[in-house]
C-alpha cells in the first residue's frame, strides 16, 4: 500500500469503492500529501464530508475523526464544530460540486462571510454523478448529460463570465483556488495554504468522472480520452493570458490570515462581555 | 434560587444555562424570538456562544455541530422554522448526537398568525423527519416554572438517550409572564429536584452498539477517539454501510433504546380519577390549565369529571388510558391531533370527543358546556368557527 495511505487512512477504505479510472482519488491523495508535508498528524485534523461520490468515498477514511453530514450542511455543522473544537485542530472537507455550489452554498457563502476556519476540498466530476449522470452547476454548457439530453442549456458558475471563486471572494473567503485532479505539485502546494489558512478556504477541483459524465458528454469512458479532454480544457489562471478554458487554475485569491478568524471572533467577543460584566 | 416574574422564553434560557447548555443557533421567529435574545445576552455571561444562523436549517445544524465537538447545545424556533429542521434532526437521530430543540407553537399551517398560540404540531414532532425507523422524545410545559424545569430535564434526557429532545410548548407559554424560580448555583438545581449530567465521550470503537442500552456517552470529534458518525446506516463502528442486517440492527436501537425505557420518560398529571368519573378531559400545553379549571368547577358542582394533563407526549403513554369514560381532547387546533391518539389508547366503551381552538385559549364555560353535554348524552355544542355563516 501506498506508505502516505498507510500513514493517514484505514485499511477497510483502501481501495475505494470508485469506478475505474475516476478522478476522486487523485484529489483524495493530494490532500494526504499537503497534510504531510505540513507535518500535521492524524490527531489534528477532523475530517468532513457531504455526500454523493465525494462524501462516499473519503468519509471514514481518514484515521483521526470522522464526519459525514447532510447533503449541502457540512459548511452549518462546521460551523458549530468549529466553536466547539480546539483552536488548533484543523477542519478539512471533502465535498461535491452539488453539495457545495447548489444545495449548499448559502452556506458556503455563509461561511466565507465569517471567514470560518475551514478547508473545503470540491471534489467537482461536473454534476451529479453518483445519481447516475445528472448536469449540475459546472457541467460546461452544451453538454449532453442523463437530464440535459439536449444539451445542458442554461448558464453554471463557471461560464460565460461568471466564475463561483468570484462569489465567494466578495463574500469574504480569505483563501480560494482551482486545480483540476491531474494537476500534481502545484495542487498539493495550494492544499496547503489553503490549510495554513485560519479563515474560509475553499480549493475547486475537477476530477473526471468516467462512467457517467464522459460516457455521456464525450461520448468515451475511455480513461486516456478524457483524461486528454480535461487537459485540453485546463488553462493557467495567469494574468493577460485568455482563454475559454473551462477550468481556470491557480490561486485565485489569496487573502490567508488577514482577517479575523470567525471562531476566535466568537471567543473574543465572550472574553469581553466576561471581561466587562464581572 | 432567585425569584423573578418572567417569560416562558426567559423561563427556558435559564433552564438550558443550569443544563449547561452553552451554544444557542438561531434564526428569529415569532413567538420564540426572545429565546434567541435571552440567549444572545446570558450565553457571554457564562462563557457560552450565541450564534445566529442564516436559516433554521443552518441553526439546528449549527447546534448539532457544536454537540458533535463536545459542547451542550439548544436552538429553538415556531412551526415554520421546525418543518426545516427535518433534515439536521434526522441527522442528529441517526447519528444519536444529544441536542435539545424548542418549538414554541403557533397558528397555521405555514405563517399562520405569527403571535397567537396554536397546536399544530403534535404529529410533526413525533415524525419530525422522514425515513422512519425511529422514536423521539417531546415533553410539553404548561407554566412558565414547567418550562425552565423541563428544559433541564430535556438535556439530562437527551444526555441519557444521545438524541434530540422536543419540548413542544406554545406561544403562551413561551410569552407568557409568570413567577419563577431560577436556579443560580448547582445546589439550587439539586434542590428543585432538577438533574443534569455532563457531557461524555465514548472513547470508540463500538459507537454505534447494536442493542437498546441508554448512558452510552455520544461520539465526540477532536479527541481522536477514531470517531466516524454520519447519516448513512453506520456499522457499529460508525462506517457507511448499505448492509440490510446493519439497518435493522440501528432501527432496532433508534426504537428500543426508548421503548424499553418508556418509563423514564412517563410524565403526566392527571387529577380526580380515583372515583372513575364518567368525562375524562385529556389535553398538554396552556389548554391544559383551562381544562383542569373546568374539572375543578365541574367538581364543585358535584359532576363526576376528572382529567389527565399530558407532560411527556411522545412516546405517547398509552398506558394511562385504562378508564372506561367519556373523553374528551382539548386542544389548540381544529382538526384533532391529540384525540386520535387518545382514540388509539382508550379502552372499549370508552369515546373520545374533541374540543378544539386555535389563536386563544378555550374558556371554562365552554368547556364547561361540553362537559354538561357529555354527563347528559345531549347533542355536543358545535365549535365557534362551526356556527358561523362562511
Amino acid at each position: 500500500m501506498d506508505p502516505l495511505a498507510e500513514k493517514y487512512l484505514r485499511p477497510r477504505k483502501i481501495p475505494s469503492t470508485a469506478c475505474s479510472g475516476c478522478g476522486l482519488g487523485q484529489i483524495h491523495k493530494k490532500i494526504v500529501m499537503a497534510i504531510d508535508e505540513l507535518g500535521l498528524g492524524i490527531e489534528d485534523v477532523v475530517w468532513g464530508t457531504g455526500i454523493g461520490c465525494a462524501g462516499r468515498q473519503t468519509f471514514g477514511a481518514w484515521k483521526g475523526d470522522n464526519f459525514a453530514g447532510t447533503h449541502g450542511r457540512v459548511y452549518a455543522i462546521s460551523t458549530g464544530l468549529r466553536v466547539a473544537l480546539p483552536r488548533d485542530k484543523k477542519i478539512v472537507l471533502t465535498v461535491g460540486d452539488g453539495d457545495a455550489f447548489g444545495i449548499g452554498l448559502l452556506h458556503v457563502l455563509h461561511c466565507a462571510r465569517r471567514n470560518l476556519d475551514v478547508t473545503v476540498i470540491v471534489c467537482d466530476n461536473l454534476g451529479y454523478q453518483s445519481t447516475g449522470g445528472q448536469y449540475g452547476w459546472t457541467t460546461p454548457e452544451g453538454y449532453k448529460t442523463d437530464s440535459s439530453p439536449y444539451g445542458m442549456n442554461e448558464p453554471n458558475w463557471v461560464q460565460g463570465g461568471r466564475d463561483v471563486l468570484g462569489i465567494l471572494r466578495e463574500a469574504g473567503a480569505t483563501f480560494l483556488a482551482r486545480h483540476t485532479s491531474l494537476e500534481g505539485r502545484e495542487a498539493v502546494e495550494d492544499i496547503k495554504k489553503a490549510i495554513q489558512n485560519r479563515g474560509f478556504s475553499l480549493v475547486h477541483m475537477p476530477f473526471p468522472c468516467i462512467t457517467n459524465f464522459a460516457g455521456r458528454a464525450l461520448g468515451t469512458r475511455k480513461p486516456v480520452e478524457v483524461y486528454r479532454w480535461f487537459k485540453e480544457h485546463t488553462d493557467g489562471n495567469v494574468p493577460g493570458k485568455p482563454g475559454d478554458a473551462l477550468f481556470k487554475c491557480g490561486v485565485y485569491f489569496d487573502a490567508s490570515n488577514s482577517r479575523v478568524e470567525y471562531s476566535e471572533l466568537v471567543r473574543n467577543n465572550v472574553a469581553e462581555v466576561q471581561r466587562r460584566y464581572r | 434560587m432567585k425569584r423573578v416574574l418572567e417569560t416562558g422564553n426567559a423561563a427556558i434560557t435559564e433552564g438550558a444555562i443550569a443544563a449547561g447548555c452553552r451554544v444557542f443557533a438561531g434564526y428569529p421567529i415569532t413567538p420564540a424570538t426572545e429565546i434567541a435574545e435571552n440567549m444572545s445576552r446570558r450565553l457571554p455571561q457564562v462563557g457560552g456562544y450565541y450564534l445566529q444562523a442564516e436559516d433554521e436549517l443552518a441553526a439546528m445544524h449549527i447546534a448539532v455541530g457544536s454537540s458533535l465537538g463536545g459542547l451542550k447545545a439548544m436552538t429553538a424556533t415556531s412551526g415554520p422554522g421546525f418543518i426545516l429542521y427535518a433534515d439536521p434532526y434526522g441527522w442528529a437521530l441517526g447519528s444519536e448526537i444529544p441536542v435539545v430543540v424548542v418549538n414554541a407553537q403557533r397558528v397555521g399551517p405555514v405563517s399562520g398568525i405569527t403571535g397567537a398560540p396554536g397546536q399544530g404540531e403534535f404529529y410533526f414532532s413525533r415524525y419530525p423527519t422522514q425515513g422512519g425507523n425511529f422514536e423521539t422524545i417531546v415533553l410539553a410545559p404548561a407554566s412558565v416554572q414547567e418550562a425552565l424545569n423541563l428544559t433541564v430535564e430535556a438535556f439530562y434526557l437527551a444526555e441519557r438517550f444521545r438524541m434530540p429532545v422536543t419540548l413542544l410548548a406554545d406561544q403562551l407559554v413561551t410569552d407568557g409572564w409568570e413567577s419563577l424560580s431560577v436556579p443560580e448555583t448547582p445546589d439550587d438545581v439539586a434542590a428543585m429536584g432538577l438533574r443534569v449530567l455532563p457531557r461524555r465521550i465514548h472513547s470508540g470503537p463500538e459507537f454505534y452498539p447494536a442493542s437498546d442500552e441508554i448512558d452510552v456517552p455520544p461520539v465526540v470529534l477532536g479527541h481522536n477517539t477514531g470517531a466516524a458518525c454520519s447519516d448513512w446506516t453506520p456499522t457499529e463502528q460508525g462506517y457507511d454501510t448499505e448492509e440490510v442486517e446493519a439497518q435493522h440492527k440501528h432501527a432496532y436501537r433508534l426504537i428500543y433504546k426508548v421503548r424499553n425505557h418508556r418509563d423514564l420518560l412517563r410524565r403526566y398529571e392527571a387529577y380526580y380519577l380515583d372515583d372513575n368519573p364518567e368525562v375524562v378531559l385529556v389535553s398538554y400545553g396552556s389548554p391544559a390549565r383551562v381544562a383542569k379549571s373546568a374539572v375543578k368547577r365541574a367538581r364543585e358542582r358535584g359532576l363526576k369529571v376528572g382529567g389527565i394533563r399530558l407532560i411527556g407526549l411522545w412516546p405517547f403513554p398509552e398506558e394511562l388510558f385504562t378508564l372506561p369514560a367519556k373523553y374528551l381532547s382539548v386542544e389548540l387546533n381544529n382538526d384533532g391531533q391529540l384525540v386520535r391518539e387518545v382514540q388509539r389508547a382508550v379502552p372499549k366503551g370508552s369515546a373520545v370527543h374533541f374540543f378544539g381552538k386555535c389563536g386563544e385559549l378555550p374558556t371554562v364555560a365552554e368547556l364547561q358546556r361540553m362537559i354538561d353535554a357529555l354527563l347528559s348524552g345531549e347533542p355536543l355544542p358545535a365549535n365557534r368557527w362551526e356556527w358561523e355563516a362562511w
